[in-house]
């Protein structure tokens, strides 16, 4: 036979449990909510500068977002990755994508503990420097099946010249960008977290 | 000396070493982008379109990017949408290509290679053969 006890305990479990369900439901919307808003607005952002030869706002906000958001960032990068797919056509841009901006929010998460403005403007600035280099791996892989392992890495060096000018401008982009809006995104993040925990 | 000076001081080295880094792609811009030759050149441009039908063009121009070149091939017609890189060719002679509808586009071929800068950025010398073909 339960002891009174026993049925208070009992009782007492499950409104705890009640308790963490409600939580947990309350903190799964927030993060659904939360990856529907840094995917907004990575999207609305490149739309708004897509006019300015390699000035952007995507490397920001996947930094700004793994910096204060962690692992949900897994989420967000497959799916701007995904519709930018849909939106412009799953070309060969579109494989640099798969590697380039997660990497980003790689080496942003082995930084993560960095907090002064100017190491992450440099970080961006670095970013944006080496971003054409990046993309050039696909040339090389493509030439090399074509002509070669040398036809790839010639035609892999000759597109990453071309675009040197182009790099030049993101690198100065996202170093200006990131010591503008660091912190007062930072502002607006910590304000989120508090909110939410 | 602190910890926060000690970071500081990291992160300045990080600054210098990101000009310094800038510096040496500017050089290397300067020492390999592509060249341009001025003065006549006498050029081939074949366009190979949606039914693998072929016409030739024999072209003598001064133009130094392939582009201009292009403009001064009699017969020869193009359009496309200008962008940061340049114009993005999507019509040669009538026939559209649309990525977006069936993945198919232009490719420009340069003495056989594939070419790695747009229209308005591919240099073109004397004797060159270009290939514009409709891929899919």
């Amino acid at each position: 036979m339960r002891s009174l006890w026993q049925t208070v305990m009992s009782s007492g479990s499950s409104t705890v449990n009640k308790m963490k369900t409600h939580k947990n439901l309350k903190n799964g919307a927030f993060d659904v909510a939360l990856t529907g808003m840094a995917i907004a607005l990575i999207e609305v952002c490149k739309a708004a500068m897509m006019g300015l030869p390699n000035i952007e706002l995507t490397s920001f906000w996947i930094i700004m977002f793994t910096l204060f958001f962690g692992k949900k960032i897994l989420f967000v990068i497959p799916a701007f990755i995904l519709i930018e797919g849909c939106m412009f056509g799953f070309g060969i841009w579109w494989v640099m994508y798969l590697y380039a901006w997660p990497l980003l929010a790689l080496l942003t998460w082995i930084f993560h503990k960095r907090e002064h403005v100017l190491f992450w403007a440099v970080f961006s600035g670095f970013f944006g420097l080496f971003f054409g280099a990046l993309c050039a791996i696909p040339y090389v892989v493509n030439g090399s099946f074509n002509g070669g392992v040398r036809s790839g890495l010639y035609a892999g060096f000759t597109w990453w010249i071309a675009g040197i000018p182009y790099d030049l401008l993101h690198c100065v982009g996202n170093f200006v960008l990131m010591t503008a809006l660091y912190y007062p995104v930072k502002t607006m993040f910590s304000r989120m977290k508090k909110i939410r925990y | 000396m602190t910890k926060a000076r000690k970071t500081n001081g990291k992160i300045f080295i990080g600054a210098a070493v990101l000009v310094a880094v800038i510096v040496a792609f500017i050089v290397m811009f300067f020492l390999f982008r592509p060249r341009t030759a001025q003065g006549a050149k006498a050029i081939t441009i074949e366009v190979v379109d949606n039914n693998e039908a072929s016409t030739v063009y024999e072209v003598h121009t001064d133009a130094e990017y392939l582009r201009q070149a292009m403009e001064d091939a009699k017969g020869l017609t193009f359009s496309g949408s200008e962008s940061e890189y340049g114009m993005m060719v999507d019509t040669v002679n009538g026939v559209t290509a649309d990525w977006n509808v069936d993945q198919s586009y232009w490719g420009f071929y340069i003495n056989g290679e594939y070419c790695n800068y747009g229209i308005d950025a591919q240099p073109v010398a004397d004797g060159d053969v270009f290939r514009i073909v409709y891929s899919k």
